[in-house]
């Protein structure tokens, strides 16, 4: 086919085309075979659509186990998610209390936390007397009476300093910084918790990621088996195509379009079925967090979160199908 | 338009279907290939649409070596070549009109222009008033036409046809196979597998002889060469 082009020019001559009609490989404008590629697109989103929704049970039945492969990762996610709320919640409330020497005055302690309040890492500092000290004392244990025996309060001024950057490390620094300054008595910091509350974060991260590839290789599975059996039914339609000069494209395409459609029925599935459990929780968990006094916003996937979900479901359907069709279109071979 | 070259072809290492086969078609030619069954008839057609590739010796169709084609080449090898199954092969999900588009579906011929062509190759077999119906509401003799006008509605250079007349009665394989001279007639060039010897014998045109994956005989019926 070294000549196509003197070969093309003869087309023109019908006698010199009459004998050597079709001996030579169609060449046709790039224009209209993308015309035709753009149309067997559509044709097939279209025709593989139609397939499904012939087969409404089963194709829902597909798009159901798709769903609940999908929610499981997406709840989790959101709870993270809700976490993280929750976490930046508690890195504000992460301080350190700093006590001061029981013989200094008033006067002292202002103005140690005068100092304190000019460290670079602290965000702000408060100074609790030893009278309001006591006094908060009081109020939480409800040991007024007791308290009142006292002939003088044993409690120290403190100072509650809120650092400016919370990660355990920092936090261990400045209480390190802060236990130098004249006055100071003694720096008390809670790290297990912070450190604990991280790792938990992490541990939680790890798992929505573990669970995300495991149920999305699960897609993989349903959709890869779906698409199987709807090769294996049309093995004579596969046969007879690739006989007659069907590329692997060609013939892959109507199952792609089936695979994503089912990806996509799943997403939305999982979407809706997220959106119900959400409403559903929604009460209970409102009146949970209002019994500790906090409020607590249900977490959603938003918009970003619901495009991601649909986006990946999608291609998700797509590629088990690609996967399940490569590997059964070896197998089909025309008698 | 075809040739083979000291063409072998084994399964499995050990069954030899085809043993050094020579012979060349011209273009424009009608050739019978016959012998029993499993003579490798039907081995030979499918080394042509390369569907197998041969063991031995080289096979040129249309100045290809065609087991040098790269396999996404294959496809478009294919589509240059008409081919007529027994069992006529019809899609039953699909009613005439797109069993017979199929091929130029898949060529992405425009639609408005696969119609014109569907309905002649229609028109040509006799069936256009039949474009409506399912396979399956048609009889033998019909499927088979249908059958025919598919492998030649994006206008072949090669038809090749397994057995076209293996499940039909003589009536209906003489007008099957005086399509075929129709289209050999205006230039393409067919081939056709087949044990009806009686029928071979009347049509007068060449006959490639197959016994036991051998070329036994290449005669001229016209010049009662046995």
């Amino acid at each position: 086919m070294t000549s196509g082009a003197s070969r093309r020019s003869e087309k023109r001559v019908p006698e010199a085309a009459a004998p050597r009609r079709g001996a030579r490989v169609q060449r046709t404008g790039l224009d209209s075979r993308v015309r035709a590629w753009s149309r067997h697109h559509r044709a097939m989103a279209r025709d593989s659509a139609f397939r499904l929704a012939r087969r409404p049970l089963g194709s829902l039945l597909t798009m159901v186990a798709i769903a609940i492969a999908l929610i499981l990762p997406c709840a989790l996610w959101l709870v993270m998610d809700s976490a993280k709320v929750l976490d930046t919640e508690l890195d504000e409330s992460a301080t350190l209390t700093v006590y001061l020497s029981a013989s200094l005055g008033e006067r002292q302690a202002m103005d140690i936390a005068e100092t304190l309040r000019a460290q670079p890492g602290v965000a702000g500092a408060r100074l609790v007397t030893a009278a309001e000290g006591m006094a908060e004392f009081q109020q939480a244990l409800g040991l007024e009476d007791a308290l009142s025996e006292l002939e003088e309060n044993p409690l120290p001024a403190s100072i509650i300093v809120s650092p400016r950057d919370v990660s355990p490390q920092a936090v261990n620094g400045l209480g390190e910084q802060l236990d130098e300054v004249e006055g100071v008595d003694e720096v008390r910091l809670d790290l297990a918790w912070l450190e604990r509350l991280n790792r938990l974060a992490e541990l939680g991260q790890r798992l929505t990621l573990a669970l995300g590839v495991l149920f999305g290789l699960g897609v993989l599975l349903i959709v890869g088996n779906t698409i199987r059996l709807a090769v294996e039914s049309r093995r004579q339609e596969i046969e007879v195509v690739t006989l007659i000069g069907a590329t692997h494209a060609f013939v892959r395409r109507p199952f792609l379009y089936s695979g994503a459609w089912y990806g996509l029925g799943g997403g939305m599935l999982a979407w809706a079925i997220l959106s119900l459990g959400r409403q559903w929780l929604a009460a209970p968990v409102q009146a949970l967090a209002q019994s500790y006094g906090a409020t607590f916003v249900m977490p959603s996937l938003g918009l970003e979160g619901s495009a991601i979900l649909l986006v990946s479901s999608t291609l998700l359907g797509w590629l088990g199908s690609w996967m399940a069709v490569s590997r059964h279109l070896k197998d089909i071979r025309p008698r | 338009m075809i040739a083979f070259e000291h063409v072998g072809k084994r399964y499995g290492g050990r069954f030899e279907a085809l043993a050094d086969i020579n012979f060349s078609v011209q273009r424009g030619e009608m050739v019978f290939l016959t012998g029993h069954s499993g003579a490798g008839k039907s081995s030979l057609l499918r080394l042509i649409m390369r569907l197998e590739r041969p063991s031995r010796g080289r096979i040129l169709v249309a100045g290809y070596d065609i087991d040098r084609l790269h396999y996404s080449q294959v496809p478009f090898y294919r589509r240059q070549i008409g081919v007529v199954f027994q069992d006529h092969q019809l899609l039953s999900d699909r009613d005439v009109f797109s069993n017979v588009a199929l091929p130029l579906e898949i060529q992405g011929v425009e639609p408005h222009e696969a119609a014109r062509r569907v309905r002649a190759a229609l028109d040509k077999v006799g069936l256009l008033h039949r474009e409506k119906a399912l396979p399956i509401e048609l009889s033998g003799g019909e499927q088979q036409r249908i059958g025919i006008a598919r492998a030649v509605v994006n206008k072949p250079a090669l038809l090749l046809a397994d057995e076209p007349t293996g499940n039909l009665d003589p009536q209906l394989s003489a007008d099957i196979m005086r399509l075929f001279e129709d289209f050999n007639r205006i230039g393409t060039t067919v081939m056709i597998a087949s044990h009806d010897l009686a029928l071979i014998a009347r049509l007068r045109h060449r006959v490639l002889r197959l016994r036991e994956g051998r070329l036994i005989a290449d005669e001229h019926a016209a010049r009662e060469v046995v």
